[in-house]
């Protein structure tokens, strides 16, 4: 199949992994269209037979970060990441139980980035951990330690059962 | 017996050995705390599974596809053609009006959940249409695109009857007992289980590892459903 093709039947996963990743519809479709152009650039660094779908999501994610870096240097998220230190550090457990109960965009979004991205790879794209590792460029053991404390902190702000 | 808390997300995330995961799935039947959280772990995964399948069933933006089309510049004439045929090819527009129909069917029920679970007695159950489907669809005549794709159906090690399916939001096991169909294997939808098939969870190996014999033929699964699951 070729590149382009194989980048189509990508693009539903990705937009999904995208908002998850930035939880904004704009954001999100700003961010694939980034991840394509990138990727339609860089396709030479892209081996023929290895799978695009991680090679893809590799991009998407590292474009985000930076993004996040650019944005935190410019003052933007201050403020945000401020709540997120408070919620997601170790005062997690202080959040009243069922708080965001149903609010998933809510509770994802008091999630540092790097539990963020690994809930979603993992929980919603359902990648192995192994492969989540691969995506991340992290040890097997970083993916399921920032896992463990994404999950505890989305069991602890959506309540209990879904 | 106690469980490393990474150890039962581990099982959960069908990233432990066949083994582990037998001996976790025993112990869980006598300890409550640990088959509590097995649950509070799957229900976890569906609720999130469930909140970002509708995105993936979203057409996409003409604008990110306009970025894929004729980006490259080939000389050869035969790939040219074999392009354009690709382009019309029915299985192409199937899979175009299908995302599309799910897209649909999505958004003219705002208000029912994306996916059909409930919880009973601490159990993940399913519900709503997913546990019509497992009630009522046989594998051998659901057609060619049911809302719920019905994969295997089998008898486990604890004789309940239980069905492995595939939706857009969840895919899973079911296993029919007192609760109803208790799910004991969720990952996400369609699009994430295509993936899971490349990583140790497949559910067809999950299937494979609770099997008692060998999965049932139409015959079997007809009469088993005639019988009502029992």
């Amino acid at each position: 199949m070729r590149f382009e093709e194989e980048l189509i039947e990508l693009l539903p996963r990705l937009r999904r992994f995208a908002r998850g990743l930035t939880h904004s519809t704009a954001d999100a479709d700003d961010l694939c269209q980034a991840a394509i152009e990138r990727a339609l650039k860089s396709r030479g660094q892209w081996q023929d037979g290895t799978r695009l779908d991680s090679w893809m999501y590799r991009i998407t994610r590292n474009l985000w970060i930076d993004e996040r870096r650019a944005a935190g240097r410019r003052g933007v998220h201050e403020v945000i990441d401020e709540g997120v230190m408070q919620i997601a550090g170790d005062g997690a457990a202080e959040v009243e139980a069922g708080a965001l109960r149903g609010d998933v965009d809510g509770a994802m979004a008091r999630l540092p980035d790097e539990q963020r991205e690994v809930v979603m790879l993992v929980l919603v794209e359902g990648y192995a951990y192994r492969e989540a590792a691969e995506i991340l460029d992290v040890p097997i053991g970083t993916v399921t330690s920032r896992l463990a404390r994404g999950r505890d902190t989305l069991m602890q702000l959506l309540g209990e059962a879904a | 017996m106690s469980f490393d808390p990474l150890l039962v997300a581990a099982y959960v995330d069908g990233e432990v050995d066949d083994l582990t995961a037998r001996r976790i799935e025993r112990e869980a039947e006598s300890n409550a705390a640990l088959a509590a959280a097995i649950a509070r772990h799957r229900a976890l995964t569906v609720q999130l599974a469930a909140h970002y399948a509708p995105v993936a069933a979203e057409p996409v933006p003409d604008r990110l596809r306009a970025l894929l089309a004729d980006t490259s510049i080939d000389t050869s004439l035969a790939e040219r053609r074999e392009r354009r045929r690709l382009r019309v090819a029915p299985a192409h527009m199937g899979a175009i009006a299908a995302s599309l129909l799910l897209g649909l069917t999505i958004g003219m029920r705002p208000w029912a959940p994306a996916a059909d679970v409930a919880e009973r007695g601490g159990m993940l159950v399913a519900s709503g249409e997913l546990a019509a489907a497992l009630d009522t669809q046989l594998a051998a005549t659901q057609g060619a695109d049911p809302a719920v794709r019905i994969g295997l159906s089998f008898q486990d090690r604890r004789g309940r009857i239980c069905r492995s399916f595939e939706g857009a939001a969840l895919s899973g096991i079911g296993c029919r007992d007192a609760n109803g169909w208790s799910l004991e294997r969720t990952v996400g939808g369609r699009t994430a289980s295509a993936y899971r098939q490349a990583g140790s969870g497949s559910l067809a190996a999950d299937a494979a590892a609770m099997m008692a014999g060998e999965p049932f033929d139409a015959a079997a699964e007809r009469a088993a459903r005639a019988r009502g699951w029992e």
